[in-house]
This record gives C-alpha cells, sequence and structure tokens, in this order.
C-alpha cells in the first residue's frame, strides 16, 4: 500500500490531536468558560493522518479476520475567530481502519470540497449549512459548493464515495484517499442530491434518495456502481428526513413533521416542527414507483432507521430511533460546539408495522438507542437483533455498545464507562445466521486522548471487546460508516 | 442540509444566460471614429466540444436584466477560446456567458432546475446563488483595442 502524505503532514496531524484534547473555541474563550470534559469529541482536526499501525490494547484478532472499517464525520469546524453553526456542518474526515494479519492501522484524509478549499484560503468558516449562517466570501453556486461530505461512507464501483445528503457523493480513491471529486452519475443529473443513508440489497444493488422539499429523487444503482435508474417523485409534505428505508418489495420514507416551511440559511432556522400534524410514512412500490400508499402514526421526530422488511400477509416492519420532537437537530447540536450539553429528548429504539389494512403502529423497546445497524444479509427478511449505541447520560454522547433482541424483548450491551464515547458499530458476519457475526466500531477515549478500534463477538457482546486498538489521534466523534473484507 | 438545492436553484435560474440573443439578431452598433473593439479570451473550458453562448452587458441596468448589447456562440474545440467583438462603444460592459457543451441551445438544468453546463462573468466573477454581482463582473472598454480574459475554473 502506498499513500501520498508527507512527514510535515503526519507531525502536523500528531500535534492536531493533542491540541484537539484542549480545544477552546473562540465563544468559550469569550464567555471564559473552560471546555468540558467531551470537548475532543467536536475538536478540530487540522492536518490529513498518514497510515499509522495502532496499538493492540487488549485480546487479540480473531484467526484469518481481515477487513477495511470505513467511517466519515465532520472534523474541521473553526478557522481563525470564526466557526461552524451545527455539528452537522463540519468538513468530512474519511477514516480508514484496517485490520489484517491481527494487526490494525488507520489513515484519515479530509474531502477536498470546493468548502473546505475556500474556507482554508480564507481562513474563515463562510460558507452556509444546516446550522451556520452564509458570511462574507461566500460562493455558493450549487449545492456542491456547500457540500461538507461529511457523513456516510459507500465503497462502489472502484470509488469509496464520502456522502453528504444535500449535494452530490464526492469520490475518493480506497488506496490514498485523494479526493477524485463529485460523482455525476449521469450528465443530466449532475449536482442531484445523494444522500447519506444508501440501501444496499443483498445482491449488492443500492437504493437512495435526495430530499429537497417536496421533491425526492429516488436512485437505484446496479452493484458495480452504476446508475439503474433515478427518478423523482413528489411528496404530500416538505419532511425533513435524514435516512429511509426498503423491504423487499418497497421503498419506505417516514415524514415527519418537521417541516422545511421556508428556504433560508441556517437551514434549520427554516424549518419547523409541526406536532400537530402527526408522522407519516409513504411506502413506494420498488418496481412502480407511481404505486404509493400512506399510513398515520403518532408525532415523533427521528434520524435513523433499518433495514425493513416484508411478512406473508404484506405487514411491513422496520425500526428506528425515535425522539419526541427535534431538539437535538435544530439546537442541542449547534450547543455542542459551543461546548454547551443542551438537553433533548432520548431517542428510543422503536419498532414500526404497517398492515395491509392501512392501519400502524409503534412497539417500544424502552431502550435508548441511536445509529441503528443490523446483519444486512438480512435486507428485506425478517431479522431478530438491532445493534445501537446507548447509555446517554453525562456527555451528550453514548457511553454503551448494545444490542436488542426483538424476540426475547431484552438487551445484551458493554458499557464501556464514563471516559469512552462510542460510535456506530456495524455487524460482520461470520457464518450463516443472524447470530454469527462480529460487530465493529470505534470509540472516542477522553482519558487516553486517543481513538480506538474494537472488535467484538456479536453473541458474547456483554463480555467485552475481543480486541481493542489504540490510535495516536483523537478524532472527533464521527457519523456512519462501511465495512469491507479482505 | 438538503434543502439546499431549493434555494440554490431558485437563485440559479435567475440567470439571464438563459435567455441569450441569438447572433446576429442585435443592431450593430454602427462604427464611429471612437470605436472600441473587445477580445474576449476564454479559459478553463471542460469540454471541448459544443458552443460557448456568450451575452455582453452594457451598464448595470443591461446586466441586471435588461437586453444584452451583443451576443455570441463560439464553437469549442478545446480548452480555450476567443471571440472578437468589433464597433463598440466606450463603456462599462459585463459578460454573461454559459458553455452548452451538448450543443442543443439551451442552459440544461438537473430534475431540481440545477444548471448542468458550466457558467461564468467576466472578470471571472464568481456568484453567491446567482449571477455575480456587476460591481464584480463590471469592466471599462475603451476607444482602440481592449482585452477581457474568462476562466471557467
Amino acid at each position: 500500500m502506498t499513500i501520498d502524505f508527507n512527514r510535515r503532514q503526519f507531525i502536523g496531524s500528531t500535534l492536531a490531536s493533542v491540541a484537539a484534547s484542549m480545544v477552546i473555541t473562540p465563544e468559550m474563550a469569550l464567555a471564559g468558560a473552560l471546555p468540558p470534559r467531551w470537548a475532543s469529541a467536536v475538536a478540530d482536526v487540522d492536518a490529513d493522518i498518514a497510515p499509522a499501525a495502532l496499538e493492540l490494547i487488549h485480546g487479540k484478532a480473531p484467526a484469518g479476520f481481515t477487513g477495511t472499517l470505513w467511517r466519515n464525520g465532520p472534523a474541521k469546524f473553526r478557522r481563525g475567530t470564526s466557526a461552524a453553526g451545527h455539528w452537522f456542518d463540519g468538513d468530512g474526515l474519511v477514516r480508514r481502519w484496517r485490520i489484517a494479519d491481527g494487526q490494525a492501522s488507520l489513515a484519515a484524509r479530509f474531502v477536498d470540497t470546493p468548502k473546505r478549499r475556500l474556507e482554508t484560503k480564507l481562513n474563515a468558516i463562510v460558507t452556509p449549512g444546516f446550522g451556520t449562517s452564509s458570511r462574507k466570501g461566500a460562493v455558493l453556486n450549487g449545492p456542491d459548493d456547500a457540500n461538507a461530505a461529511n457523513t456516510g461512507i459507500l465503497p462502489i464501483g472502484g470509488d469509496v464515495l464520502a456522502l453528504w445528503e444535500g449535494g452530490s457523493a464526492m469520490r475518493l480513491d480506497p488506496e490514498s484517499l485523494a479526493t477524485r471529486g463529485a460523482k455525476t452519475f449521469r450528465d443530466d443529473l449532475k449536482g442531484m442530491p445523494f444522500s447519506a443513508h444508501p440501501r444496499v440489497e443483498v445482491d449488492g444493488s443500492v437504493w437512495n434518495f435526495g430530499g429537497a422539499g417536496k421533491n425526492c429523487v429516488l436512485w437505484n444503482l446496479r452493484a458495480d456502481g452504476t446508475l439503474n435508474k433515478a427518478q423523482v417523485i413528489k411528496l404530500s409534505r416538505p419532511s425533513y428526513f435524514h435516512d429511509f428505508t426498503i423491504t423487499s418489495r418497497s421503498i419506505v420514507i417516514v415524514l415527519q413533521p418537521w417541516l422545511q416551511e421556508k428556504f433560508k440559511f441556517p437551514l434549520s432556522t427554516g424549518m419547523v416542527w409541526r406536532p400537530e400534524l402527526g408522522t407519516q410514512v409513504l411506502v413506494i412500490d420498488k418496481n412502480d414507483l407511481t404505486k404509493q400508499r400512506t399510513f398515520e402514526l403518532p408525532t415523533f421526530s427521528f434520524f435513523h432507521l433499518t433495514d425493513g422488511w416484508d411478512e406473508a400477509d404484506g405487514t411491513i416492519r422496520f425500526d428506528g430511533c425515535f425522539e419526541a420532537d427535534p431538539t437535538f437537530g435544530q439546537t442541542a447540536a449547534s450547543a455542542l460546539l459551543r461546548g454547551e450539553f443542551i438537553h433533548s429528548p432520548r431517542p428510543m429504539l422503536t419498532q414500526v408495522v404497517l398492515r395491509p389494512n392501512g392501519q400502524a403502529e409503534l412497539i417500544a423497546s424502552g431502550v435508548e438507542a441511536e445509529f441503528p445497524q443490523s446483519d444486512h444479509r438480512f435486507v428485506g427478511q425478517a431479522r431478530r437483533y438491532t445493534t445501537h449505541v446507548s447509555g446517554y447520560r453525562d456527555t451528550p454522547f453514548p457511553h454503551q455498545l448494545a444490542r436488542w433482541d426483538w424476540k426475547r424483548g431484552k438487551s445484551a450491551r458493554f458499557d464501556f464507562g464514563n471516559d469512552q464515547l462510542v460510535e456506530e458499530f456495524l455487524f460482520v458476519a461470520n457464518g450463516s445466521g443472524e447470530d454469527k457475526g462480529w460487530l465493529i466500531g470505534t470509540t472516542l477515549n477522553l482519558k487516553a486522548g486517543a481513538s480506538e478500534l474494537h472488535l467484538f463477538d456479536a453473541q458474547k457482546l456483554a463480555n467485552g471487546p475481543l480486541a481493542s486498538w489504540r490510535a495516536h489521534a483523537a478524532l472527533p466523534v464521527g457519523f456512519h460508516g462501511a465495512f469491507l473484507r479482505g | 442540509m438538503s434543502r439546499f438545492i431549493q434555494i440554490i436553484a431558485a437563485a440559479a435560474l435567475t440567470l439571464p444566460v438563459l435567455a441569450l440573443p441569438v447572433p446576429g439578431s442585435v443592431a450593430q452598433a454602427s462604427a464611429t471614429a471612437e470605436a472600441a473593439t473587445l477580445t474576449i479570451s476564454l479559459t478553463d473550458i471542460e469540454a471541448p466540444q459544443g458552443r460557448i453562448m456568450l451575452a455582453l452587458y452594457e451598464g448595470a441596468a443591461g446586466y441586471d436584466g435588461g437586453k444584452p448589447v451583443r451576443g455570441a456562440a463560439i464553437e469549442v474545440s478545446g480548452t480555450s477560446t476567443s471571440t472578437v467583438i468589433t464597433g463598440l462603444a466606450p463603456g462599462l460592459y459585463g459578460v454573461k456567458l454559459f458553455h452548452d457543451v451538448n450543443g442543443n441551445g439551451k442552459m440544461d438544468t438537473n430534475p431540481f432546475g440545477m444548471p448542468v453546463e458550466p457558467f461564468a462573468f467576466s472578470n471571472s466573477a464568481k456568484g453567491n446563488m446567482g449571477p455575480a454581482a456587476w460591481d464584480d463582473a463590471k469592466f471599462e472598454v475603451k476607444s482602440g483595442t481592449n482585452n477581457q480574459t474568462i476562466s471557467f475554473k
């Protein structure tokens, strides 16, 4: 493996990780406040991180375990005296965690977006976003000028795609992590939004959406990453939705009553919470996108869903992490960057059941959950487990990894303790059943001032990691990832 | 984040380059002793094909929604090209142009209304949610020869 990083960048990255652990935002300095102990979760990384071996701190990797955990997340929020106004608006840093021959390594590189280039040149945050205002010097001639490429990852067609939700996927070279440019699936679809939550079928083909008010484009890619079809549909309301799901027959869009009623920057200031409207679920036939049904549910807000399935009688089930209202996205996620912890309604793991007679219901698990994940070999099929993060307590971030068993109605969980902030964990199959596999994911260890990579036996989650490695850098808490074997 | 599209699409559609004059349809200014010649050089062209549609405006009122005083359709076969406009009265001018890459005579947009073909303005000025501002795009044409280079980058 070769990668084009120079020594200066590497030294810079090490210094950055030190600086990150004691970051003070301009707002905090003005207020005279001390940074919270979780400040490194939203700290800046100032340089790319050259590939480096990780230190094995616990256990050992299972024999023959080889693969790459790709992750994405915002990692640059402040320049000069200016700062982004929202956690969702930092520059995307793509992280490549590799395990092979019992060894692990980490490399990370910022996506080279027009936003990042402009703001680097100006040494100022000027580009508007979800919770960031447009400032002097902003250049916005298309959504990709504001593309932070900071939310999700899709390795496909020889590229690693860094995903945002308001613009194009950004193509990266899987070896060097260099940015190849915005992905255009077809010339006439240039700049169309390709969200950060694609759903991958068992055959490797992909569904995704891109939202814009009442307009929504539905994407369908072949397993090789080429476009099969893209079609625009009209929604009944201009809901904001960050994720969607699929079953074997349907595309499912949850229309929360968080509506984009005005179009202004920051975008979140034009979004209005209308709890009296309830939450709707739009079910679209995969084979005929004009065949649509709408179900009515009690009001909830959400970011994330899991793979769905159909039952023999046509009942649809999927689960998600639902909140009473969108306080987190509206205000709490902005406050994080100022070092403030605003308590928002806890996200709760909940199953949605859509009956063939048009009735819909919610089944509560009773557990706090975010970043829900499942065995993606079961996409479209009945499934028993949902893996998620949990244990929200004295910081805005979770401290536990858990796996909810829908059949037994109970969780297995592992608590990393107050010093560890837990990021998304993915299921990696090891055998034919949903029980057989590993969970792989990362944490930010506040005490050690370093990010860590952990591998669990999915069946023995409560026993703790089979293996843990520590990086030489503290990376801010990220969003979503994808795992590739081999 | 996903709603950028609507804001920007609304702005982009106001780009008057969508309504370019057909070359020759604009009355030529009568040549006078003071007549000026303007050479417009275009660089950093993304695709060596199609035509670049150019509109030249005189004064702020013209640039901000008036009619162009000249138009041109420039055949593209490389990464740069140029055109010469003669018989201009000295004054302040601005240029808006787009690259009709597929040669269909219009500025194509994606299904959400965003331009999918490159566009540019005089002084290589950048717009922000719309055309570049007159103050950024304006340039003086004096009697005699004048040059204006515009990058598509």
